[in-house]
C-alpha cells in the first residue's frame, strides 16, 4: 500500500485530521501564552508582537499554519460528505445508545464538530480582519501598537460578546477533539484513557477560559 | 398486554419502503421480542397478508443473524443483548414500538427488516484468517500464551458479526467489527506473522464496501450485544499506522 493511498484510507484520514488538529491546538496554546503578555502592559505586549512580526521566519510559520488548516478542513469536509453517503436512508427514529454505565463518548460536542469547525473558520476570518489586517496604530517607538488596537476593539461590548461566543464554540470543538485525536492515533489503555479524556477536557476549558478572559479584561480596563 | 408497532415494510432491494402500523394484542410479557413478531406474522398470514420479514437463527444471542433497530436503538433497550434476547416485559402495555432495519449503504435492505451483511464476509475474506500448514493437532500448551493476551483475544473474539455497530454509528462505520476481527488474531502468536498484511487488507476492504469513518464516539460499543470495546479500534489504528510506515 502506498503512503498516499494509506493516508486517504478511513484510518489514514483520521490520523491526518488528528495530527493537524493537534498542531492547531498547540498553536492555540502558544497564541494564548503570547496574548497573556497583554496583562503585563503596553511595552511587553507590543515588543513581543513586534519581535514576532518582524521575524522573517514568520512567513514560513504562517504558511505552515495555513497548510495545516487547509488540510484539516479538506480532510474533515471530504470525510463528512463520505460519512453522510454511507447512510443514504435515514432512520425514522434514532436515539443515542449512550447510558451512564457505558463508555460512549457521544456528546453534543462530538455530534456538532463540522458545525463548530465551520463557525471557527468564520470567526478566524473576522479575527484576522479585525487585528492582523485591522487599523494600524503606531507607538512613539515606531512599532505597531496592537495594545491600543485591542483596547479600541474591545471597548465595543458587541465585539466582547462575539469573542466570548467564539471561544465557547472553539472549546466545544476541542471538548471532543482532543480525546478523539488520541484515539485516532491509537493511544489507548484501560487505565489511562479515562484520564486522558479528562485531561483533554481540562485543557479545553483552560484554553477557552484563558482566551475569553482577555476581551473581558480589556473591556473592564478600558472602562476605568 | 397490547403493543402498537410501527414496522418498516419494503418489498425488495432498492424499492421504496415505509413504516406500517400494526397492533399486537395477546402479547405475553414473557414472550421474546421475536416471538411477538412471530405471533403478528401468524395473524398476517391468516389474513392472507405478507408476513414481516426478519432474520433470526439461534434465538439465544450467539449467531448474530437477528438484529433490528427497536425504538431507535440497535437490538433494543437491553445492554449486552441481541434482539432475540429482548423480552416483552421490557415494554409497557399500550407502548408504541418502532422497528426498523439496520441502515447503511453497505447493508442494503433485502426485504422489510432483513439486510444483506455480506460486506462483513468480504472483510473477513480479505484477511481475517491465519495461514498455517495443517497436520496433526499440536500438543496442548506447546505455544505458551500469557493469560492476559488470551483474555484479550477472547474478548475480541466474542464478536458475532451482527452489524449493530454499523447500525448505531452516525457514520455507518464498521470499525468496531473490523477491529475486533483483527484483534482476536493479532494479539496471539499465531496471528502475529500476518499482522501487518491483515490490518491493511481488511481496512482496505472495509473502505471499499462503503462504510463510513470512525468519529470516536463509541456508540458502537454501547449497543454491542457482546460489549466489544472501542479499545479494539485504537489497536487497529495503531496496527494500521505501524503497518504503513
Ligand atoms: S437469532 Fe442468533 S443472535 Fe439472535
Amino acid at each position: 500500500m502506498t503512503l498516499q493511498k494509506a493516508l486517504s484510507s478511513s484510518i489514514g484520514s483520521k490520523f491526518l485530521i488528528a495530527l493537524t488538529g493537534l498542531f492547531l491546538f498547540l498553536f492555540l496554546v502558544g497564541h494564548l501564552a503570547g496574548n497573556l503578555l497583554f496583562m503585563l502592559g503596553a511595552d511587553a505586549f507590543n515588543n513581543y508582537a513586534h519581535a514576532l512580526i518582524s521575524n522573517p521566519l514568520i512567513l514560513v510559520a504562517e504558511g505552515g499554519l495555513i497548510a495545516i488548516f487547509l488540510l484539516h478542513i479538506f480532510k474533515t469536509v471530504t470525510m463528512f460528505v463520505a460519512n453522510r453517503r454511507a447512510r443514504p436512508d435515514r432512520y425514522a427514529a434514532k436515539k443515542w445508545a449512550k447510558t451512564k454505565n457505558d463508555r460512549s463518548r457521544k456528546t453534543l460536542s462530538s455530534t456538532t464538530m463540522i458545525l463548530t469547525g465551520t463557525i471557527t473558520l468564520l470567526f478566524l476570518v473576522t479575527h484576522l480582519a479585525t487585528f492582523k489586517y485591522g487599523p494600524y496604530y503606531e507607538t512613539t517607538e515606531g512599532i505597531r501598537d496592537l495594545y491600543r488596537l485591542q483596547f479600541a476593539v474591545f471597548s465595543n461590548p458587541g465585539y466582547v460578546a462575539f469573542y466570548l461566543v467564539a471561544m465557547g464554540v472553539i472549546g466545544f470543538h476541542l471538548w471532543h477533539g482532543i480525546s478523539s485525536a488520541a484515539q485516532s492515533f491509537g493511544v489507548d489503555s484501560p487505565r489511562w484513557t479515562p484520564r486522558l479524556i479528562w485531561t483533554g477536557r481540562v485543557f479545553t476549558v483552560a484554553v477557552s477560559l484563558g482566551f475569553a478572559l482577555l476581551p473581558i479584561y480589556t473591556f473592564v480596563m478600558g472602562r476605568n | 398486554m397490547v403493543v402498537k408497532l410501527k414496522v418498516w415494510r419494503q418489498a425488495g432491494p432498492g424499492q421504496p419502503g415505509k413504516l406500517v402500523d400494526y397492533v399486537a394484542d395477546k402479547v405475553h410479557p414473557d414472550m421474546s421480542f421475536l416471538e411477538m413478531l412471530d405471533v403478528v406474522n401468524e395473524g398476517l398470514i391468516r389474513k392472507g397478508d405478507d408476513p414481516i420479514a426478519f432474520d433470526s437463527d439461534c434465538r439465544e444471542g450467539i449467531c448474530g443473524s437477528c438484529g433490528v433497530v427497536i425504538d431507535g436503538i440497535p437490538h433494543g433497550p437491553d445492554k449486552g443483548a441481541t434482539t432475540c434476547q429482548v423480552h416483552m416485559r421490557r415494554f409497557k402495555n399500550g407502548d408504541t414500538i418502532t422497528i426498523e432495519p439496520f441502515r447503511a449503504r453497505a447493508f442494503p435492505v433485502l426485504k422489510d427488516l432483513v439486510v444483506n451483511r455480506s460486506a462483513f464476509d468480504r472483510i473477513i475474506a480479505a484477511g481475517g484468517y491465519v495461514s498455517m500448514n495443517v497436520g496433526g493437532a499440536p500438543d496442548a500448551n506447546s505455544l505458551p500464551i500469557a493469560k492476559a493476551m488470551a483474555d484479550q483475544a477472547m474478548d475480541s473474539a466474542q464478536c458475532i458479526g451482527c452489524g449493530a455497530c454499523v447500525a448505531a454509528c452516525k457514520n455507518a462505520a464498521a470499525h468496531l467489527f473490523t477491529s475486533a476481527k483483527i484483534s482476536h488474531l493479532g494479539v496471539l502468536p499465531q496471528g502475529e506473522p500476518e499482522r501487518d498484511r491483515r490490518v491493511v487488507r481488511m481496512v482496505e476492504q472495509m473502505d471499499r464496501e462503503g462504510f463510513g469513518s470512525c468519529s470516536n464516539e463509541g456508540e458502537c460499543e454501547a449497543v454491542c450485544p457482546k460489549k466489544i470495546s472501542i479499545s479494539n479500534i485504537a489497536r487497529m489504528n495503531r496496527d494500521f499506522l505501524r503497518a504503513i510506515v
